[in-house]
């Protein structure tokens, strides 16, 4: 089979501020987080409402040293998604740049 | 990335692509207006300066682009899965390769679809692309017959083929409702994929299908006698190649035609006014489809007759119930079927 390796190229820009182009893959990739996130605790709280074992008062407490150790790893893939999109390179190989079809 | 958190990101990127290409695209048409432009170019001066158009545009590249790569996207979520999904397809027969092949650099030189590394360079592209292709008419109804029925249905209307050639037929979503509906007809399917041909054949295999072989074959030079088929056709193929390309695939597809057989494609080509048009050009750039613009630029009826068939007849394709063709308020792709008939003398 053929082979390719991946080269980074400049994505394409869309507004006149190429920084804009780039904050917003952050905003969308944050708001993407957001709803698995949304999905997630709503799909926990009915599982555990269901089988009468949600205790607020537990889940407001502020989280110990080891349970933060062991959610660190997550974070940086978070951060990742967060901030890959402020390099403006594109993840496939296409056209570069900012085009007009004027 | 667990199996949860993965549909959830892929459903919120599919609420916000319909919400683009609803509310937002029909505010980016209605500040355009109906009159004024000629050309394409007076489009782009009217309105690509606009902050809505630098949204609307932002929105259909990266919105794609999240939908493939990044933390939830296709490529890394089958990556995690990558050893079971291939173990599927390790027992598959060997017709998917041609080890003399070479892949041509048009198909090879851009990530098509915004697929990082395209549907042809690793082994579970064919997943990736699989799994991608369900959004592609988001306008459908999930109780509707899909894009590649309907368009079965429309060639069935005309007469049941008994050897049908399938030209780049990827997966085979495009080919499994001939082999399904025409049990008695021989169906050969090519594609240059090899990813793609083995979890079409896969399929094949699950649905206990007989009247079917995925073959890698580029579809301008196929190993096929002159007159096999009574049925050339492709889907979403035509658009992907440049114009030179299409020439030789048309010779091609005349080549192998029974004389009296028909020749029937769909694919994205009539654009209804040069707002659609603009719009078009501009998702092809977006979507790293670079062949898509000079595609829908070609002269098609007069290529297909000067390729030596007659009665070449190009239509526009209603690939959804939702859709009004005469006056449809959401983006679409232009549907279009291309048909016409090799001389029986």
């Amino acid at each position: 089979m053929n082979k390719r390796t991946k080269s980074p190229r400049a994505e394409q820009q869309f507004f006149n501020d190429p920084a804009l182009d780039r904050f917003m893959g952050a905003f969308m990739a944050l708001a993407t987080e957001h709803y698995v996130l949304l999905d997630r605790v709503r799909a926990m709280e009915k599982q555990l409402t269901e089988a009468g074992r949600l205790d607020q008062e537990a889940l407001d407490r502020e989280p110990d040293e080891i349970e933060r150790a062991e959610t660190s790893a997550d974070r940086a893939a978070f951060i990742e998604a967060l901030m890959r999109p402020l390099l403006g390179e594109q993840d496939a190989l296409g056209a570069s740049g900012k085009f007009s079809l004027k | 990335m667990n199996d949860r958190a993965f549909t959830a990101a892929q459903d919120f990127l599919l609420s916000a692509k319909t919400y683009w290409s609803t509310t937002m695209y029909r505010a980016l048409r209605d500040s355009h207006g109906e009159e004024g432009s000629q050309t394409v170019a007076d489009v782009a001066q009217a309105i690509e300066d606009s902050t809505l158009y630098q949204v609307y545009a932002w929105y259909e590249r990266h919105l794609q682009r999240m939908k493939y790569a990044g933390r939830y996207g296709l490529v890394p979520y089958h990556n995690e899965r990558r050893i079971d999904l291939l173990s599927e397809l390790d027992s598959e027969d060997s017709e998917c390769t041609q080890e003399s092949l070479t892949l041509p650099a048009y198909y090879t030189v851009v990530d098509i679809h915004q697929h990082p590394g395209g549907v042809w360079s690793d082994g579970i592209a064919g997943f990736v692309y699989e799994r991608g292709a369900r959004t592609t008419t988001p306008l459908a109804g999930a109780a509707e017959k899909d894009v590649h029925e309907r368009f079965t249905d429309l060639i069935l209307e005309e007469w049941k083929p008994a050897n049908i050639l399938d030209m780049g037929c990827g997966f085979g979503k495009s080919t499994q409702p001939f082999v399904r509906r025409l049990p008695d007809s021989t169906v050969e399917a090519i594609d240059l994929s090899v990813p793609c041909l083995r979890l079409a054949s896969y399929a094949a295999r699950e649905a206990q299908a007989s009247n079917v072989r995925f073959r890698q074959m580029d579809a301008c030079r196929t190993d096929y006698e002159a007159g096999s088929f009574d049925l050339v056709t492709s889907t979403m193929v035509l658009h992907e190649m440049p114009p030179k390309t299409i020439e030789d695939l048309l010779d091609e597809a005349f080549r192998v035609l029974t004389p009296g057989g028909r020749m029937i494609h769909l694919d994205f080509y009539c654009l209804p006014d040069v707002f659609r048009r603009f719009i078009h050009y501009g998702h092809a750039r977006r979507n790293n489809e670079p062949y898509m613009q000079p595609f829908a630029e070609l002269q098609l009826s007069s290529l297909v007759s000067s390729k030596g068939f007659v009665d070449a007849q190009v239509a526009p394709f209603q690939e959804s119930d939702r859709v009004d063709l005469d006056g449809n308020e959401a983006w679409r792709f232009p549907w279009t079927v291309i048909s016409a008939t090799k001389p029986k003398t």
